[in-house]
């Protein structure tokens, strides 16, 4: 009796949970890399002479600090001294000219009641909504197709990547002249005169198509890792058990790049939140008054270096902070709950 | 059953059905590059009189040429390159030092502090643009060097977290064979660990170059005019001085994203090995 085939139901919802069973006990089996053992031998010579043995943990300390020095100075001075001083800048009035005054909390009271404030967080939600998820499903269908590997796929994944290592402004002023309304190349393609960049209602879904052409050759290469990573014996398990391509894909596939898809949206959210570069090239934040691309980080910039109210701008940064530590540390707890199987 | 003539011819769609994505795609990543690099190429007539796809007809050089000339665009170029090349060494120097001592050698302290650098990874750049703007304008750093790489020079967590991962994997016995003939941690990590990290190193180094290469907001806040410019800042300003004169911009646009493109294609393997280095782990 082939039983198999008449029951893949059960089995292909089975499946990924025992692969992550039998995965995840690979994962606790190998031994720490950096046992203590191994020190110990060169220890174990001197343990009668315990002022040697101190002496040579002085040293050990010593040498210990003395290659980190650098490195934390400049981790020290320039990451973590800058974060206090913009919590200190953010309960003062500054404009850079004359002397700081002490403020207390009405910076934040005057960011959270601000229109254009609330103008750039929506912004800022509306472009990570129509980038997020167009980039990361049109990652995975690239993927899914180089995975295939049919001939010429390396090709490919090193064309799809090529917008990634290119400085975002750059590709924003190149994306700029592509939407020039008389003299752009979209426009002579199209046969139609388009104020692309300088619409209400188009700037801002020109600057997320800019951004999702950015970056799907780069989330294709995430994906990519990750297929590869999706155990073999699986799928043909699946197959064995008569699922179609379609069903397999769904139902096995899908399921075990979960860890990646997860990796993918978090990264890519807090990159989205950040986004400055090629909006500041193509929009400068406009257009409109408050500005239809006028993003978080381009309010900051401008609230600083235009207005020059640092104040503001400087309570604006710990604000987009603390939202960015949330997200990063929500993604974080959620990974150590899900992943199960070693992708490494 | 289906025939097995009907499943080839079926398979055969399928292939040239996924070919005509994949070249549907290639061409639209293409596509801006390619057609920029084409108007860099036409003179400043063809393209007031012509289509904007029109090929370029006479070919010219005459937009690289004023880049260059009359626009000194050599300077951000060198810039940008000396920019690169300084914080690529000591970034990396510095890096490598922190992370052996954070994966191989014990001090008081040393678990709170890697707990330092891993927080101040969650640290948005936009953020500390600022405070890191008043404390250079304070100590007189404005408009200089020193001011575009002091941030980034000495410290990357980033880096940091990478290569203490990888030193980690490294077999404590080899480590510490060395030591018992007698190597100083210098000598370990000049002789044992360097060579044995190539791979990680290479990547990095990469990851380094194309950040600094890219690197346009602090680059833009602390300098003013054309002395310290680099290459984005630089491409910024011309496309805002000369709205409108696409081949100058675009002229000035692919010289600034050639010298990496060429890098990626020759490095895509380290590049594309740091996604599975900063993916998981």
């Amino acid at each position: 009796m082939p039983s198999a085939p008449l029951e893949p139901v059960r089995t292909l919802t089975d499946a990924p949970r025992t692969a992550e069973a039998s995965l995840s006990g690979r994962q606790t089996a190998p031994t720490p890399p950096t046992a203590p053992a191994a020190v110990a031998p060169v220890d174990h010579r001197h343990t009668h002479r315990p002022t040697h043995r101190r002496r040579r943990r002085l040293v050990q300390a010593l040498t210990g600090y003395a290659f980190l020095a650098p490195s934390l100075i400049g981790v020290g001075l320039f990451l973590v001294v800058p974060v206090i001083a913009a919590v200190v800048i953010s309960f003062q009035d500054w404009d850079l000219i004359s002397p700081a005054t002490w403020v207390g909390w009405d910076n934040y009271v005057e960011v959270l009641r601000s229109p254009q404030v609330r103008n750039s967080l929506l912004v800022t939600i509306a472009f990570t909504v129509m980038v997020i998820p167009t980039q990361t499903g049109l990652g995975l269908f690239c993927a899914v197709l180089l995975h295939k590997k049919l001939p010429g796929s390396t090709f490919f994944r090193i064309v799809f990547a090529i917008p990634w290592i290119c400085a975002p402004l750059t590709l924003g002023i190149v994306w700029k002249w592509i939407f020039a309304p008389t003299d752009g190349a979209l426009n002579a393609l199209l046969g139609v005169r388009i104020e692309w960049l300088s619409s209400l209602t188009l700037a801002l879904p020109a600057v997320a198509a800019v951004n999702v052409w950015t970056h799907v050759g780069y989330v294709t290469l995430f994906f990519l890792a990750g297929l590869a990573a999706v155990p073999q014996d699986l799928q043909n398990a699946a197959r064995l058990d008569g699922a179609s391509e379609t069903r397999l894909f769904w139902a096995v596939t899908v399921p075990l790049l979960r860890p990646t898809t997860f990796f993918v949206l978090a990264t890519g959210i807090i990159g989205t939140f950040q986004a400055f570069d090629s909006i500041y090239a193509m929009t400068g934040g406009g257009p409109g008054v408050p500005g239809r691309t006028d993003v978080l980080a381009a309010r900051i910039y401008y609230d600083a270096f235009e207005s020059l109210d640092m104040g503001r701008a400087a309570t604006l940064s710990v604000l987009l902070m603390i939202l960015l530590v949330v997200l990063t540390v929500a993604q974080q707890r959620y990974f150590r709950r899900r992943i199960t199987y070693d992708l490494s | 059953m289906k025939q097995p003539r009907q499943r080839r011819l079926r398979s055969r769609l399928s292939t040239a059905s996924i070919y005509a994505v994949l070249v549907a795609g290639a061409a639209l990543t293409l596509a801006p590059f390619l057609l920029s690099a084409m108007t860099s190429l036409k003179s400043a007539r063809q393209l007031a009189h012509e289509p904007s796809l029109a090929l370029p007809d006479p070919v010219t050089l005459d937009s690289f040429r004023s880049l260059f000339s009359e626009h000194s665009f050599l300077t951000p170029l060198a810039v940008t390159a000396q920019v690169t090349l300084v914080v690529l060494v000591v970034q990396l120097t510095c890096s490598i030092l922190a992370a052996y001592a954070f994966a191989r050698l014990t001090f008081p302290g040393r678990d709170l502090l890697f707990w330092v650098y891993l927080a101040t990874m969650m640290i948005p750049q936009v953020a500390t643009l600022v405070p890191l703007y008043s404390i250079m304008v304070s100590a007189g750093l404005r408009n200089t060097f020193w001011g575009i790489v002091l941030p980034t020079l000495l410290g990357s967590p980033y880096a940091v977290f990478l290569l203490r991962e990888y030193f980690r994997g490294i077999p404590e016995d080899i480590v510490s064979a060395a030591r018992i003939d007698g190597c100083g941690p210098v000598r370990v990590l000049r002789y044992v660990v360097l060579p044995m990290s190539r791979p990680i190193i290479a990547t990095l180094a990469v990851i380094t170059i194309v950040a600094q290469w890219n690197n346009f907001l602090w680059p833009r806040v602390i300098t003013s005019g054309e002395q310290w410019q680099v290459l984005t800042v630089a491409t910024a300003a011309l496309q805002s001085q000369f709205n409108g004169n696409w081949t100058l911009v675009t002229a000035a646009t692919t010289i600034a994203l050639l010298p990496l493109i060429v890098l990626y294609l020759l490095c895509q393997r380290q590049i594309v090995s740091s996604i599975s280095l900063t993916g998981f782990k």
